[in-house]
């Protein structure tokens, strides 16, 4: 990098008209290209979708390399290489264990758990940490953000969601203790902005430096007004003025900041306006935003619930009008059948975006998938039955190439799936003696 | 006696220093007075005890007593309720309680008299978010309301355009820039690509206790049922939006297909018919609404709507076992019994049994819980693009087609948006610096519209604008004040009553210097009042004045009253500001708000009060002779936000009259005052029982025994504004009586005592108006300027604009005092 020598440009100089052109080379200089010689750093995603599957049309024909993508995972075949389905995984926690109904409450409490939550609608609700909030926990100093919780459907977060169990459990998958859950974040605007701050989007640097330009020489406009009016003004008149030219004088500070600023934060995608009009854009562009963190690094943990346990949406666009949860009731109803893998279907493909996009991204010597590590799945396989083992899970991503892709395991029955996240957690370099009621790490995930 | 008390939180900033007169009747302070004192306070209240810290003996001279206007005011307002002298000490007689008292108000009366005029100062205050999106539409006739996302503005003195308190912080600063650039490009490139969103709307619903019994007559548009759902939304442009329509809750198997019913503003709805039995459900026994949903399409204007969804017909097509009109005749499934595969045979019976019984259960299945659940606005499409033919004829003067201007357009341009945006004539230097900016830009290739851009952005966030700066007066006339320049007046009197800049008229009467004429003046507030702007006065002084404001955050508790919904709560706010525009617009005596007989009511709101022969959901003038209610103490949203959620407290209620009616409002309770036992109110005793443990306690009973009796007697007003003869098992006692001795029983006693003392309440609204007009709290020096008013206002039978017009006339708005030299 040649040592550039940086002239002290003053406001005025670029007020003069000299111009933003100027302004460019320092901008440029500064911004860090993703020194190859960083160990690559791995993300973690998780993608939750709820109601359960229609398991016969999910679970793979096959084992081991040689399987066959299955109806609903059809898809992901484009990323066949990329691509883990385990099967057999469990939540033991989830189940009713005497406790009585309530199987989704359960399995959104357990998904990332593995723990059996109290059975209360009040405010002594008790669960237990989830997988990502231990290792956001562990990495906290790491990144800006210590993680990013996003959902697509709104919904109470008190009283009574499923029989007698509060609605904290149907709403969030991630929980920061067995008190706190973390809600997630359904307007795609504010998650923008947690993630980018109150910026508009991606600007090339020559917009951005000229942007920075126009509103320093309008502040610099309205400063001058200062000498002007000050004199005329009475005692308490002026100390109002002044809290307003402290203000600006702030804000003057934050734009030569944010000019010398060292790393590139620009977001890469523009801001959204707020919940996009169609379902698919809105989980497509809750995906976008966690490509967009981990691209960034403002974090390196995220979670997606597609819908929340007990989804009440409806999928007209893919011909199924009816309303979820009721549908996966279906009695067997072959009809009602059919829509159900329609449903995940749809998510399927949803989430394919996500993965395209994760792989779209150059890091180092590979791609942004190449260094992540998703899970995509629910804590309920037969929704009609309320059924909390045999879960669909898939594990996408190479975990920094501490993963061997590409590959249908298939593992004993009741295996629990907190030993999946033991093992993920290793792989970001925390480590962990238990989570939920895991009973080891599992295993063949980085072998054959 | 009358019921009249000075006001007991008086605020000074400046004591002002009182001139070595004296007043009324100086002599008497040695002759009478100082005997009374003597007999009756100096025994505590003397140099060696000090009791309450208070030196009564060492007032000398009426020049001392005169000096401390607080003290003295608080000794007659002890003496006139009788705290002072406490029980068991020597009382003076009424004839020297008067005496004494009667001196004391006397005496700072004739002070006040005598005491230079001070029209006050206002500190330069900002824009608040209301005058800042009005201005803003107003000045570029772009409607944005960038300000709704702006930190909350706080009030000082009941409202929210105090100068004292409004202040800027860098984030509010930085909210200004984005708002500034937002709004130019939209005024002078269009809107830009708006993608449509999607916004959920879903009000919380009232409580359905389930039902089978099918009722005789109800509603059959289904609007003022339970079952509907109304709400206020603000789209932001006009344009074409999708309204998902969704449903939930449960029907008896074998129902017909529902409708639903969609409607904007009270128009004609759009009916769309609904079959549960499509589609898959819960349940095989009963039919289920759940996240069943209808799209409709509108096409409404930019800004606030009212939506309405409902069932109309709701308790038709029901099966002919529930007794409704129209039965159902359409072929019913029963579901069958399925055995479970490897059951034991006693499982089996058991399965059977169960079976058996929820066939028996779904034969009684409710029929009144089928309801809109919550709407999902998507939108907008098909939106005008475009900058407004509106917008830029605001901005640009030169005529040219949009692209088609020159360089020269530049300079009038900006020219004419600074002095429009500024509010005032400019100085020449203030406009090139402007000027420059623009045609910095320009020579840096920008083209004209957005080099204009830029300038308009930075006029839009200069001081200037933000904030209603007056100029400071002379040294010479710092004390006795100025009168403030023809354009201060002018925004003084757009704010005021449009909370918005002064329009071209105003302006063109500002430059004329004819402003202030009386006639002028007069005639500008008549026109003022008539335009639509003055709508703002109605939001800003009227919501913040009956604090219908509150009605947003009222929630009545589910279990006690399950008929609250949001049909209920729009529809009292609409009443009452209604009722404050018809006072307005028709010029209503002031006493309308203690006892007009007629209010603005729809068909959900006349049910509530119990009012027939009001159908159908538009709001209509209605009688209200012969019914408990007039005014707007009886109204639904005064007698909501003065209430808890779970019980009605006749203190609040007293409060809300003490503070806005008679501007005597309580001091807080003293520190460690108990709570009131919530579990025992009602259970062994009423709750007005309960409440007398204030005025069994003498240092309660000084506020209490003012309060209280106000909010007994409007007790047969539930919680929410329905009247009732009964709370609990107790019946209503609305009788009370005030400190003076008046007694009454019940709401319309009360308000003949307000009534009969009209001129205090008459007092309390030109204080608040002032107020609100000036910006500022009111002082002791304003005293004056609100007696004179008041007068005046009486002579013209308290109509409404003659208030305005004496307020706009007054020495304070149309002048201003300098900062006060320190010496």
């Amino acid at each position: 990098m040649n040592p550039i020598t940086r002239k002290h440009l003053s406001r005025r100089t670029v007020l003069r008209g000299i111009g933003a052109s100027v302004a460019l080379p320092w901008l440029d200089a500064m911004r860090p290209a993703f020194a190859s010689n960083r160990p690559p750093t791995v993300r973690l995603a998780f993608t939750y979708v709820p109601n359960g599957v229609t398991m016969a049309d999910w679970t793979p024909k096959g084992t081991g390399k040689e399987f066959e993508f299955s109806r609903i995972l059809k898809s992901l075949e484009p990323y066949r290489d990329d691509v883990m389905v385990l099967s057999g995984l469990a939540q033991h926690n989830g189940n009713a264990l005497g406790d009585g109904p309530g199987d989704h409450a359960r399995a959104g409490a357990s998904f990332l758990t593995g723990v059996h939550c109290k059975k209360t609608a009040g405010a002594d609700i008790s669960n237990g940490i989830s997988a990502d909030q231990v290792a956001a926990q562990a990495l906290a100093q790491e990144t800006r953000l210590p993680s990013l919780e996003l959902g697509c459907e709104e919904s109470r977060t008190v009283g009574n969601c499923d029989s007698g169990y509060s609605c904290a459990y149907t709403n969030s998958i991630s929980w920061r203790s067995a008190t706190t859950p973390m809600p997630p974040e359904m307007n795609p605007r504010s998650a923008f902005e947690r993630l980018f701050g109150a910026d508009e989007g991606p600007m090339t640097p020559e917009a951005r430096a000229r942007r920075a330009a126009r509103r320093l020489s309008v502040l610099d406009l309205v400063a001058e007004r200062r000498q002007a009016l000050e004199p005329t003004l009475g005692a308490s008149d002026r100390r109002k003025l002044d809290e307003y030219f402290y203000g600006v004088r702030e804000i003057e500070r934050q734009i030569e900041r944010a000019e010398k600023d060292q790393r590139d934060v620009t977001a890469p995608l523009e801001k959204p306006s707020g919940i996009p009009a169609t379902f698919a854009e809105y989980v497509k562009l809750m995906f976008d935003l966690q490509v967009a963190a981990f691209q960034t690094d403002v974090t390196r943990i995220s979670s997606l619930m597609i819908g929340r346990e007990g989804s009440l949406q409806v999928y007209p666009e893919i011909g199924v009008p009816d309303s979820h949860h009721p549908l996966t009731h279906h009695r067997g109803t072959p009809e009602l059948v059919e829509k159900v893998t329609k449903v995940n279907t749809f998510h399927a493909e949803l989430f394919a975006h996500f993965v395209g996009r994760l792989k779209a991204v150059s890091e180092g010597d590979g791609t942004l998938l190449d260094n992540t590590m998703v899970v995509y799945g629910s804590a309920l396989s037969d929704g009609d039955r309320h059924t909390h083992e045999d879960l669909p899970v898939l594990l996408v991503g190479r975990g920094g190439k501490a993963i061997k892709s590409g590959r249908h395991l298939v593992y004993p029955e009741k295996t629990p799936m907190t030993n999946l996240y033991l093992t993920l957690l290793d792989k970001m370099g925390v480590k962990e003696e238990t989570i939920g009621d895991s009973t080891g790490r599992l295993q063949h995930l980085s072998d054959v | 006696m009358s019921f009249s008390l000075l006001p007991l939180l008086v605020l000074l900033s400046d004591v002002p220093v009182v001139p070595a007169h004296t007043g009324k009747d100086p002599a008497a302070f040695e002759s009478s007075i100082k005997p009374l004192l003597t007999k009756s306070c100096y025994v505590c209240h003397n140099a060696q005890l000090k009791n309450a810290d208070l030196n009564l003996q060492a007032f000398d001279t009426t020049e001392a007593v005169l000096a401390d206007p607080d003290t003295w005011e608080k000794v007659v307002v002890k003496m006139k309720t009788r705290q002072m002298p406490p029980v068991g000490f020597p009382q003076p007689d009424e004839a020297e309680v008067r005496a004494l008292t009667r001196w004391i108000e006397d005496e700072f009366q004739e002070a006040e008299r005598r005491a230079p005029a001070d029209p006050g100062r206002v500190t330069a205050r900002r824009l608040n978010r209301a005058e800042y999106n009005n201005t803003l539409r107003d000045l570029l006739a772009v409607d944005l309301r960038p300000a709704d996302d702006f930190p909350q503005d706080d009030s000082g003195y009941g409202f929210d355009n105090n100068g004292d308190v409004l202040s800027i912080s860098p984030v509010l600063m930085e909210k200004y820039m984005r708002a500034s650039e937002k709004v130019v490009r939209s005024a002078l490139f269009g809107p830009g690509d708006l993608k449509p969103t999607m916004t959920k709307i879903q009000p919380p619903g009232p409580k359905i206790e389930p039902c089978t019994d099918v009722p005789a007559e109800y509603d059959l548009t289904g609007l003022t049922l339970h079952s509907a759902l109304h709400a206020v939304h603000r789209f932001p442009v006009d344009g074409e939006y999708q309204v998902r329509v969704v449903l939930g809750g449960l029907r008896p198997a074998g129902s017909e297909p529902i409708d639903i019913a969609f409607a904007v503003d009270g128009a004609a709805p759009q009916i769309l018919s609904l079959d549960p039995q499509d589609g898959a459900s819960f349940y095989d026994d009963k039919q289920d609404f759940t996240g069943k949903y209808r799209d409709f399409k509108v096409r409404v204007t930019a800004g606030e709507h009212w939506l309405s969804a409902a069932l109309p017909r709701y308790y038709e097509g029901l099966p002919a076992r529930y007794g409704g009109k129209n039965p159902a005749t359409r072929p019913v499934v029963k579901p069958e019994w399925k055995p479970r595969p490897n059951a034991t045979p006693e499982q089996l019976e058991e399965s059977k049994k169960r079976f058996a019984k929820r066939m028996e259960e779904a034969e009684k299945t409710p029929v009144n819980e089928g309801r809109i659940r919550h709407l999902e606005v998507v939108g907008p499409f098909d939106y005008p693009r475009g900058p407004s033919p509106k917008s830029l004829a605001a901005v640009f003067a030169c005529g040219h087609a949009p692209g088609r201007h020159r360089d020269g357009c530049i300079a009038p341009t900006v020219g004419r948006f600074v002095r429009r945006a500024y509010r005032r004539p400019v100085q020449d230097a203030e406009t090139a610096a402007v000027v420059a900016l623009a045609t910095r830009a320009r020579a840096q290739g920008d083209s004209v519209e957005e080099s204009v851009g830029l300038a308009l952005q930075a006029v839009l966030v200069s001081p200037d604008f933000l904030f209603r700066i007056e100029k400071e007066p002379t040294a010479a006339a710092a004390a006795a004040g100025e009168p403030v320049t023809d354009h201060e007046l002018a925004s003084r009197l757009s704010y005021f009553l449009w909370a918005s800049m002064p329009d071209a008229e105003l302006l063109r009467l500002a430059a004329a210097g004819t402003l202030r004429k009386p006639e002028v003046l007069a005639a500008q507030v008549r026109r003022m009042l008539k335009d639509a702007k003055s709508q703002a006065l109605v939001e800003g002084f009227g919501g913040q004045w009956l604090q219908f404001r509150g009605l947003e955050s009222a929630a009545p508790d589910k279990e006690r009253f399950p008929s609250f919904d949001n049909n209920l709560r729009l529809s009292m706010r609409r009443e009452t500001e209604l009722f404050f525009e018809s006072v307005i617009r028709e010029d209503r005596s002031l006493t309308d708000f203690i006892d007009g007989p007629y209010s603005f009511l729809n068909e959900r709101l006349a049910r509530h009060y119990g009012v027939p022969g009001v159908v159908g959901s538009e709001f209509r003038k209605v009688d209200l002779q012969g019914t408990r209610r007039s005014g707007v103490l009886t109204q639904g949203s005064v007698l909501t936000v003065s209430s808890y959620s779970t019980r009605t407290s006749p203190v609040l209620r007293g409060k809300w009259v003490l503070e806005n009616f008679l501007a005597a409002p309580p001091p807080d309770p003293p520190a460690g005052t108990p709570r009131l036992d919530e579990a025992k109110i009602g259970a062994d005793q009423s709750l007005r029982k309960q409440l007398e443990a204030h005025r069994s306690n003498q240092t309660c009973a000084a506020c209490h025994s003012r309060m209280d009796p106000l909010g007994f007697g409007l007790e047969n007003f539930d919680a929410i504004g329905a009247w009732r003869t009964e709370d609990g098992k107790y019946p209503v006692d609305a009788k009370g009586a005030l400190p003076d001795g008046r007694a009454f029983d019940g709401p319309d006693e009360i308000k003949a005592i307000l009534k009969g003392d009209r001129q205090e309440f008459a007092a309390c609204v030109t204080e608040k108006l002032l107020t609100y007009a000036l910006g500022r709290g009111l002082e002791r020096y304003d005293r004056r300027t609100v007696r004179d008013i008041v007068d005046r206002v009486a002579a013209r039978d308290y109509r409404f604009s003659a208030l305005v017009l004496e307020i706009v006339s007054s020495m304070p708005f149309q002048m201003r005092r300098g900062e006060r030299a320190r010496s």
